[in-house]
């Protein structure tokens, strides 16, 4: 058997006290995409970093194609043909796709000027030989996240080009995009790359991957076959059975507390890219958790964000009402008047300030409850946090930390804990488990599905069809900004997704 | 991917949270506390290098001391207005124009306009406050950065300070009558407590008490660091964005107004050219004080602690005859020296560059 073409023995890797890696073996075939999974904290990034140069093992080696290699730093890990994807594209927005592709190793005219043309033609060459129709001229800030994707991965290989590691391509991708990255990826590694491919959503494994390898607290858990079944995956990430993922549905809910009839909101200035509501009627009722499924631009965020008062500038026509009582929802504060809470789907860029403390974070939408008078009480202030600390189980248990040093899912817990503690009645949530692990996904699923049993009514957007199918009692489908059907949780996935994509099931 | 994220604390954040188990980073400590650090390195060295007459430290004679603190009172008023506007990550530069048009007005409402102490000082203030509050609402209402607007309103003041002066000095000489200011105004060009503590240094530091309760027990105060630490986090959290950014920029002018009165009754006169530059001095204690420019951390002892240390340092140059191109070089130095701490602790706290 010839070697792998790369492989790692042994891998160990401190930092402080902590060890991240505790001796990892893990290799990759060329022309073999092979998954890393692993919740936050696993190891997968330390593993990651030391392939591709950032950091270097305390013990352990690196062979490639057999021979042992070291790498001091980035540069020698792509002279030896690794190229890293990481999750925060290193493109520029505000250059074209060729500055972009040359960035650092621009083509030059004798006489110091860049040649552009060149670049240019060059640009097109390589993003063409991976069918890719992208203008090498356009901006990449005009192109679409799925766009930007592929010219980081033509980008990469253009410097180094036997293994790719990709962190989460996948994880701001539309449906479209990821099927097309696939499609890219399964072309590279027929022509013999060797993958590495990170990611958190379990459903995507068996359609990608040749292998699976899962890591937790920084060994191999295990190494299995893409289409092992999802609650083995589950098992070997936790490290125990999680029978319940998603918790037992309601057994009745209470009265309407959002309705909405033939209700569109009017834009007063159309965008592109931005999906107004269009004639939607749907309930949301005490108690219970309704999902909006919709593809990529049926308006799923542009509803919620438009209940909220954060959308676009518009107003809305129709019947939208709460307890029954027509209100006007024109702004953040008619909202939240109206008992309404919402999360985006963007934790780091409008739900937290990441750089302030846990405490100071979770009690930012009951300032005006805590500060009687104007003045801040400490005492009230701690009572919140505590309540926080007690419903949701935020790790670690210090609310004088940065909120920005903690890890995704416990982010996500504290901005849904700030929400919670305004003690809303209705929850508009977008995205809630996205980039939070398995382990996390399950206690705020658990937590979502308590508050609901208290009264709370839930509108949540999400486009992982499993998280809809297993959490929701309803599922309104939207396309184009309207309802389009609607399923009771539990149904099948290629129902829903027919609705979504207006075919027949 | 978060695998090896660090435990720090947030740089200059009020907690009044419970901590229990906390680590600290040490580093951290030395940031929060860097001005009062240097404030202290600052007067050590002032002693050492002190130039000495008859066996006395020269630097630590009351006069030179009550100096000091009596120089730093007008750009230190301002540094505090500063303080709360950099917090939400906006800057003024106006403050020095406004400072210079502020006490042109004084001087001429009272000299010129008859008008009598105490209407004079409100209607100071009142315009510095409406100044702000002109570039606070041009400033959200039509998204621009602070940056350009009180650029904008900088070249404003000066030149409405022009217009009210006629571009000449305007000399407040005491007494009754018309035509002359009421002696009592004098009063902020000398010392209290049997001739020690200088009257403009007990402005600074009233005003800089009531900022920091404001600022550090408030809900206003708590609602500056939430604009700054996530513009749009607050806004969905319910927090008056507009109502807040407008009036951190009001508090400027306010401080800015004060400072001009105080300019006024200290030398005597009103100029258009007062307070030239004395933008980028605030700025640079407010930073000095470990307030980050990036906005959602800073703290107001540290904003005053490190305008006395520039103070101090620069009056320890001056009693050694170091030139002010040596000064300013030294300025430049601690400037960065604070800014470098700063960005060494938001690397470990994980939170990028």
């Amino acid at each position: 058997m010839s070697a792998p073409l790369l492989s790692v023995t042994g891998a160990v890797k401190r930092f402080g006290g902590v060890q991240a890696l505790r001796g990892v073996d893990f290799d990759l075939k060329a022309g073999e995409i092979h998954a890393l999974l692993g919740e936050n904290g696993a190891g997968k990034s330390t593993l990651m970093n030391l392939l591709s140069g950032v950091y270097t093992p305390d013990e352990g080696e690196i062979h490639i194609d057999g021979k042992p290699v070291t790498f001091n730093n980035p540069r020698e890990a792509q002279a030896a043909g690794i190229a890293t994807i990481f999750q925060e594209l290193d493109l520029v927005p505000s250059l074209d796709v060729a500055a972009n592709l040359f960035l650092g190793r621009e083509l030059m005219r004798p006489g110091g000027m860049l040649d552009v043309p060149a670049m240019r033609r060059e640009a097109k060459r390589r993003l063409e030989a991976i069918e890719l129709a992208i203008d090498p001229a356009r901006l990449v800030a005009d192109l679409s996240i799925g766009q930007r994707q592929v010219v980081a991965i033509v980008k990469a290989l253009s410097y180094a080009s036997r293994v790719l590691i990709m962190d989460e391509p996948t994880a701001a991708l539309t449906v479209g995009e990821v099927e097309r990255l696939f499609e890219i990826m399964r072309k590279l590694a027929a022509s013999g790359v060797g993958i590495i491919y990170i990611s958190h959503r379990l459903e995507e494994v068996p359609e990608i991957a040749d292998r699976v390898t899962v890591m937790r607290d920084g060994r191999v858990a295990g190494i299995t076959e893409p289409h092992a079944p999802q609650a083995e995956l589950v098992r070997l990430l936790v490290g125990r059975p999680l029978d319940e993922l998603y918790p037992e549905r309601a057994r009745s809910a209470g009265k309407a507390l959002l309705s909405l009839r033939d209700a569109s909101f009017r834009l007063v200035r159309e965008s592109a890219g931005w999906q107004p509501p269009t004639g939607v009627s749907l309930e949301v009722r005490e108690g219970e958790i309704v999902g909006l499924a919709g593809i990529m631009g049926a308006g799923r965020t542009e509803l919620l964000s438009a209940l909220y008062g954060t959308g676009l500038a518009g107003r809305w026509q129709g019947e939208v009402a709460v307890d029954g009582k027509p209100v006007r929802l024109d702004s953040i504060n008619a909202a939240r008047k109206a008992g309404i809470a919402f999360v985006t789907d963007d934790r780091r860029g409008s739900g937290l300030m990441l750089r302030m403390a846990v405490g100071l974070n979770l009690v930012m939408s009951v300032i005006r409850r805590i500060s009687p008078a104007g003045l801040m009480s400490p005492r009230r202030q701690a009572e919140a946090v505590t309540r926080s600390f007690g419903q949701f189980d935020i790790r670690p248990k210090n609310p004088d930390i940065a909120v920005g040093a903690l890890s995704g899912g416990n982010q996500q817990k504290v901005v849904l804990a700030k929400e919670i503690l305004g003690n809303p009645r209705l929850l508009l949530l977008d995205e809630p488990t996205r980039g939070v692990d398995v382990g996390a996904k399950g206690e705020i699923y658990a937590r979502l599905r308590a508050l609901a049993a208290q009264g709370l009514g839930i509108l949540v957007a999400s486009s992982e069809m499993p998280e809809l199918i297993g959490l929701c009692d309803r599922i309104v489908v939207l396309r184009q900004g309207r309802n389009v059907a609607e399923f009771n949780g539990g149904v099948d996935e290629h129902t829903v997704l027919a609705a979504a994509n207006g075919r027949e099931a | 991917m978060s695998d090896q994220r660090i435990e720090g604390t947030a740089n200059s954040v009020p907690s009044g949270t419970a901590a229990p188990r906390h680590r600290v980073d040490p580093l951290a400590i030395v940031v929060r506390f860097q001005s009062l650090i240097g404030l202290v390195l600052v007067a050590i060295g002032g002693v050492i290098f002190s130039p000495r007459r008859h066996g006395e430290i020269l630097f630590l004679n009351p006069d030179n001391i009550a100096n000091i603190v009596r120089a730093v009172s007008e750009t230190g008023i301002i540094a505090i207005g500063m303080t709360f506007v950099i917090i939400t990550a906006g800057i003024d530069l106006s403050v020095g124009a406004v400072l210079g048009l502020s006490a042109v007005v004084t001087a001429t409402m009272m000299i010129s306009g008859g008008f009598g102490l105490i209407p004079t000082i409100l209607a100071v203030l009142v315009m510095g406050i409406v100044f702000g509050v002109v570039q606070g609402t041009i400033s959200t209402r039509f998204r621009l950065e602070p940056f350009i607007v009180t650029l904008a309103g900088l070249q404003a003041a000066r030149g409405l300070a022009l217009i009210v002066s006629g571009n000449q000095y305007i000399n407040i000489s005491y007494g009754d009558g018309p035509g002359l200011a009421p002696p009592v105004f004098a009063v902020l060009g000398e010392r209290l407590f049997d001739n020690t503590v200088p009257v403009a240094t007990i402005v600074f530091i009233i005003f800089a008490a009531i900022a920091t309760l404001v600022l550090n027990t408030t809900r206003f105060g708590r609602y500056v660091y939430a604009v700054g630490g996530n513009e749009r986090a607050a806004r969905i959290s319910g927090v008056p964005v507009s109502m807040v950014k407008i009036s951190v920029y009001a508090i400027t002018g306010f401080a800015s107004a004060l400072a001009g009165i105080v300019h006024a009754g200290q030398f005597n006169f009103g100029s258009a050219n007062d307070g030239m530059g004395y933008e980028l001095t605030a700025i640079a204690a407010v930073v000095i004080g470990g307030t980050s420019l990036f906005g959602g951390a800073g703290s107001m002892v540290g904003t005053v602690a490190g305008t006395i240390m520039l103070g101090a340092l620069a009056n320890i140059l001056q009693l050694n005859n170091i030139t002010p191109a040596t000064q300013l070089l030294a300025t430049a130095a601690i400037i960065v020296l604070a800014a470098v701490l700063q960005s060494l602790v938001r690397r470990r706290e994980g939170l990028g560059r």
